[in-house]
């Protein structure tokens, strides 16, 4: 072996060959499959979802059932922790390789729709589902009336109580008439600081504090149910124009501030305090807490004696339920025969009450198909809370959290600006003035061009 | 280590210039092994920092393809409070966590290196924290320093003080994230030490205790400029270490996890490497995300540089 480029050349060649070699292989599986799919012979889809615990192996289960029922069809999954999930997921879109069908959640379906990597579904839905049967179809809808995606499980707010906290302190429990005053009138009786004296007491000491008469977080479990149910709210209907320095807005940030103040709702800094600023309801640090439906998990499996019902309501009588409908999107550039199948799996997904039901017993979600949720089989489960009826009477005044393409860059805007009046750093106008100037920019960038 | 290195390409490019033909029988063999990593390289590194240039020069959201737009994303770049914010937080964490984890290192390594009882069982104990995750390492931390539950305030309110707010307060939370990753980076540092210390010369100690000179001055005169090639080194790798720290303030300041909410309070807390992924990744806007990260390399770049000119002036390598 005296000259080795001889055999170097041939080798990088070899390498060469086996790097193309291997994206051809992928294109011509990719005709293959497409013409399989014109035969109406057997249809491959990969179908993403983020996973979470116990309800993989449900997932699973259900999935197989489908392959059962749709011989044609066989479905290859993906799944990965939430965080991981989405990053990869956009890294495969940017790929071209995403997944036919993925499971996304409800804040992020504007996000892939107006950035065109989901699938218009109007018309198939339009001919396929009645829409009167399902709950939160129309929550993915984009300002101009197309739907993006169909729901997998809804999440919707309503108002977590500790019973026995109530009962100790000789509180009544909250029902559908309460105000956010109301709530914050008991929500004083609640409050303990270290000393066991109520947030009522004049020697209270509200740097202290041993139990909360509110916890409260972020956007949706916080304060935007509040702002709009004291008729404000952060974007307008076209969803590009902040509405956010207004006096409506003022009186309930005012309202949050005040309760913070005085002890009696967690304010940011509290929730440092703990593990997660979902823990507080759960390890019985709170009297109540502003819930979406998954909350009930983590209550049920502390053990604690809670119930639920609908949210306060504002100073004018206004009412406001945040929901997230998490859904499964249909990729904009996977092949018509494999939407047709993603398709097939969605319609099995919503319209089959058996799945409705299989799905519905992990207590993740409030099923998407009404006449299950409705059922005695979620309303009277035996597990708690014993009012599950208080989120499905929400839906009556139930809406999304202004989610645009942009919303995760927004709220984080949003949220760092009420962070520093919540910490008293700034007072509520400024503010709410500086958040609008804010927000406002976010959304010229991504929407003027 | 580093001289070595140099030495061999020096030799190697003299006897280049000398035998005449571009690669000789060994270099062609030498070649041929290196292919897989080269084109490594060039597929998965070069051909990706290149995209990474290219998309900082344009407005891409990972989901629809590049648009070029020139300078716009450095001119928004200059533009930015929280960019200049971040690299303010990036540069006041590198000054004192550097100085401080290089001497503490150095310090746990002149001690770990007598002969004492148990000695590996010391250097394990200040090893561990290296190869524990950073999930790990903030339980620890936040046992410590939780403002409601922490042994720091129990101890601050046992002796009269008052509790503080720790990584809630804008001012206290960058030392505290500079303790903890000190606590957890020390221990590579000091086994990097512990290896230039046994390449000190015994006789060398030997002569200077004839010449009548004390522990401190043989640490001074013998083991410091022995060391100083040790030195240079950690000192690059935690600078560069430090530009780079994302991990632990992601999981020690991100409220549940949530990304959007590391770095606070209100940004306090927020280094270039957080603000990159938060742009890139939670934002989609990847291609302010790659301007952030080349002006990030051309700092660090600049720094190595400043670094390696200056190690003539105080670096001594044993010839």
């Amino acid at each position: 072996m005296k000259d080795i480029s001889r055999l170097f050349i041939p080798l990088a060649g070899v390498i060469v060959l086996l790097l193309a070699g291997c994206s051809d292989t992928s294109e011509n599986q990719e005709e293959a499959d497409a013409d399989a799919g014109s035969t109406g012979s057997d249809e491959t889809i990969t179908l993403g979802y983020y996973s979470s615990g116990s309800a993989d192996e449900k997932m699973e289960d259900i999935i197989s059932q489908f392959e059962e029922e749709h011989p044609d069809i066989t479905i290859e999954t993906q799944n990965s922790p939430y965080q991981q999930f989405f990053q990869k997921l956009d890294t495969q879109i940017a790929g071209g390789n995403a997944p036919d069908v993925w499971l996304s959640d409800g804040v992020f379906v504007q996000k892939y729709a107006e950035r065109g990597a989901a699938k218009d579904l109007t018309e198939w839905i339009d001919n396929d589902l009645e829409t009167d049967e399902y709950y939160g179809l129309d929550f993915n809808k984009g300002p101009e009336g197309k739907y993006w995606a169909v729901p997998q499980g809804i999440q919707i707010g309503a108002l977590f109580y500790n019973k026995d906290m109530f009962d100790k302190a000789g509180v009544e429990y909250p029902d559908d008439s309460w105000t956010w005053e109301d709530l914050k009138e008991a929500g004083a009786e609640l409050t303990l600081d270290t000393n066991g004296n109520t947030a009522e007491n004049a020697e209270f000491n509200a740097e202290n504090i041993n139990q909360y008469g509110l916890t409260f977080f972020n956007i949706t479990e916080g304060w935007m149910p509040v702002l709009k149910s004291y008729g404000g709210g952060v974007l307008d209907e076209d969803l590009q124009t902040s509405v956010i320095d207004t006096p409506e807005n003022l009186e309930a940030v005012e309202y949050m501030t005040d309760g913070m103040e005085r002890g009696i709702f967690t304010d940011p800094s509290d929730l440092q305090a703990f593990q997660s600023p979902m823990s507080p309801f759960p390890s019985e640090t709170a009297a109540m807490r502003i819930g979406i439906y998954a909350r009930t998990l983590a209550a049920n499996e502390t053990g604690v004696n809670y119930d639920v019902t609908v949210l306060p309501k504002g100073p004018d009588g206004e009412r406001f339920s945040p929901v997230i409908a998490n859904s499964w999107i249909i990729n904009e550039d996977t092949s018509d025969a494999k939407a047709e199948a993603a398709w097939e799996w969605i319609k099995y997904w919503v319209s089959e009450d058996d799945v409705q039901r299989q799905w519905a017993e992990l207590g993740e979600a409030v099923p998407v198909k009404k006449s299950v949720a409705n059922s005695d089989m979620f309303l009277n489960s035996g597990e708690k809370p014993e009012n599950k009826q208080a989120f499905l009477d929400s839906f009556e005044f139930a809406d999304t959290l202004d989610v645009n393409a942009v919303w995760s860059e927004w709220v984080d805007q949003m949220t760092d600006n009420l962070n520093k009046t919540f910490l008293n750093e700034v007072e509520e106008e400024e503010a709410l003035e500086s958040a609008d100037k804010d927000v406002q920019q976010v959304l010229d960038e991504f929407y003027e061009d | 280590m580093i001289l070595v290195n140099t030495e061999t390409v020096k030799t190697q490019r003299k006897t280049k210039k000398k035998k005449g033909p571009v690669l000789n029988h060994e270099g062609k063999w030498g070649l041929l092994m290196v292919t897989p990593y080269l084109l490594q390289f060039i597929i998965f590194i070069f051909f990706t920092l290149l995209a990474s240039l290219y998309f900082s020069f344009s407005s891409y959201d990972m989901l629809n393809p590049p648009e070029w737009i020139g300078l716009e994303n450095y001119n928004k770049l200059i533009q930015d409070p929280v960019f200049w914010q971040s690299l303010k937080n990036t540069i006041y964490f590198t000054v004192l966590f550097v100085p401080t984890q290089t001497i503490l290192a150095l310090i746990l390594a002149v001690a770990l290196n007598q002969s004492l009882k148990g000695l590996k069982l010391f250097r394990i104990a200040h090893f561990i924290p290296v190869i524990s995750s950073w999930t790990v390492v903030l339980y620890v931390a936040d046992a410590i320093f939780n403002p409601r539950f922490g042994l720091a305030n129990d101890l601050l309110v046992k002796i009269g003080l008052q509790p503080q707010q720790w990584l809630n307060d804008e001012q206290q939370v960058i030392p505290v994230l500079v303790a903890v990753a000190v606590w957890k980076g020390v221990g590579y540092m000091m086994v990097i030490y512990l290896a230039g210390l046994q390449n000190v010369p015994e006789d060398l100690y030997e002569s200077a205790e004839i010449e009548g000179a004390g522990v401190l001055k043989k640490f001074r005169h013998v083991t410091v400029p022995l060391i100083s090639g040790t030195t240079f080194l950690v000192l690059v790798l935690s600078t560069i270490t430090t530009f780079q720290a994302f991990e632990q303030i992601y999981v020690m300041t991100g409220n549940g996890g949530d990304i959007t909410s590391a770095g606070g309070p209100d940004n306090a807390s927020m280094v270039l490497m957080l603000y990159l992924f938060q742009q890139g990744f939670s934002f989609l806007k990847m291609g302010y995300a790659s301007a952030i990260a080349w002006v990030l390399f051309l700092i660090l770049f600049v720094i190595t540089m400043i670094q390696v000119k200056l190690q003539k002036k105080w670096v001594h390598y044993e010839k």
